[in-house]
């Protein structure tokens, strides 16, 4: 009889129960999703390809920066800028990205110009990173090398016209890392006697760009000499520049 | 007393309904989790446009020339309908940079995803960026 009476309030911590069971199960669930999710690595392959832009565009800046007359120390001070932004980052865990310059021949702190009288020029930058991601789930290294390098080569003919006059033609070829590249800004010199001097409107001085990275460079100049010397100076897309100086052959 | 035995049974049974219905109202009422394959692809997709931005430059001649209106232009281009952003700029002692808003809503309330992207620029005086970019599904 007292059992009777007392199955109501029984039924009713068993609902209680079940109440709570439910709440229970759904924080857990909750709780197991968000845990397995997070954190996510499937952007670790966006986020290494950013840091190798960043770096290849150090690299870029540097080289600009150090054939415009700028100091080989810059390759080094900007790396450094870079490395200590990077390392900062902690979105993957911990970040560590180190460097080194190219030493080997040509290259000096990581940087190569060579502005020859052979009809090419050369500036050139090289660098090798290692980047390594430590986590409690991922702990890997990435090594990579960004090379960025400007090459010119020039070719010079002339045909000899009235008295001293000459008909000067120049080939002008521009690559970034062996690849077709176009110019931005491209300044012809040519020798009389001691002095380099730029063809103008009045030496019938035109340039032809073919699209393809090489451009013919033709003028009219009266140059005493037998023989042409000619230099080309060129800033490519990327603002690095090249120059190279070229003697002209008789046609 | 058979009559106030009827009557507690009922309130009983009343209290019960109340309590599993007051527990289920809870457990719809709990936040379901985020779509994270939804802000993943998110994520992915406004690195991958900053990158392509910044791959030729353009991203560190918008940002060194203050271009804004075009920053929210080549935005709006790339990033496709019903996607909202908001970027902001940052130099190197993480001041903004950006003088002008770029973004094309107000997120306020929203629930957003950042992409933190580093930015260096392809030029002889070569200066170091911070970019967020917060992105949200339009609702």
């Amino acid at each position: 009889m007292k059992k009777k009476e007392n199955s109501g309030q029984v039924i009713l911590i068993a609902v209680l129960a079940m109440a709570l069971i439910l709440l229970f199960t759904q924080v857990y669930v909750f709780e197991v999703q968000m845990s397995t999710v997070y954190p996510n690595y499937t952007l670790l392959n966006e986020h290494i390809l950013t840091i190798r832009l960043g770096s290849r565009n150090v690299v870029i800046g540097s080289i600009a920066n150090a054939s415009s007359g700028g100091s080989n120390t810059i390759l080094a001070a900007n790396l450094n800028k870079w490395v200590g932004l990077v390392n900062k980052q902690t979105e993957f865990g911990r970040s560590s990205l180190t460097y080194t310059m190219e030493e080997t021949e040509p290259y000096s702190s990581g940087i190569w110009l060579s502005w020859g009288t052979e009809g090419f020029g050369v500036s050139s930058a090289t660098a090798h990173f290692t980047y390594n991601l430590s986590d409690r789930e991922v702990d890997a290294d990435f090594s990579y090398a960004v090379n960025i390098t400007t090459t010119l080569m020039i070719e010079g003919s002339f045909r000899k016209a009235n008295g001293d006059e000459k008909q000067v033609n120049v080939t002008i070829n521009l690559l970034n890392e062996d690849k077709p590249a176009l110019a931005v800004q491209i300044t012809l010199y040519y020798r009389v006697i001691d002095s380099w001097l730029t063809p103008n409107a009045s030496n019938n001085y035109a340039v032809t760009d073919y699209g393809n990275g090489t451009y013919l460079a033709s003028f009219i100049a009266n140059i005493p000499s037998a023989t042409v010397d000619v230099s080309v100076l060129v800033r490519d897309q990327r603002q690095i520049l090249v120059q190279a100086n070229a003697t002209c052959s008789q046609i | 007393m058979l009559d106030n035995k009827a009557q507690i049974r009922t309130i009983e049974a009343f209290l019960a309904i109340s309590v599993m219905f007051s527990a289920l109202a809870l457990t719809l009422q709990m936040p379901s989790t985020p779509d994270f394959e939804k802000q993943r692809q998110l994520k992915k997709l406004g690195t991958q446009i900053l990158m392509q931005l910044d791959f030729n430059g353009t991203l560190g001649k918008l940002i060194e020339d203050a271009n804004w209106t075009s920053l929210r232009a080549n935005l709006d281009l790339f990033l496709p309908s019903g996607i909202l952003y908001n970027l902001t700029v940052y130099d190197e002692n993480l001041q903004r940079v950006n003088t002008q808003e770029v973004c094309n809503s107000n997120q306020q309330g929203v629930a957003a995803v950042v992409v933190q992207y580093l930015c260096v620029i392809q030029s002889a005086d070569t200066h170091f960026y911070t970019i967020q970019l917060r992105l949200a599904w339009l609702e």
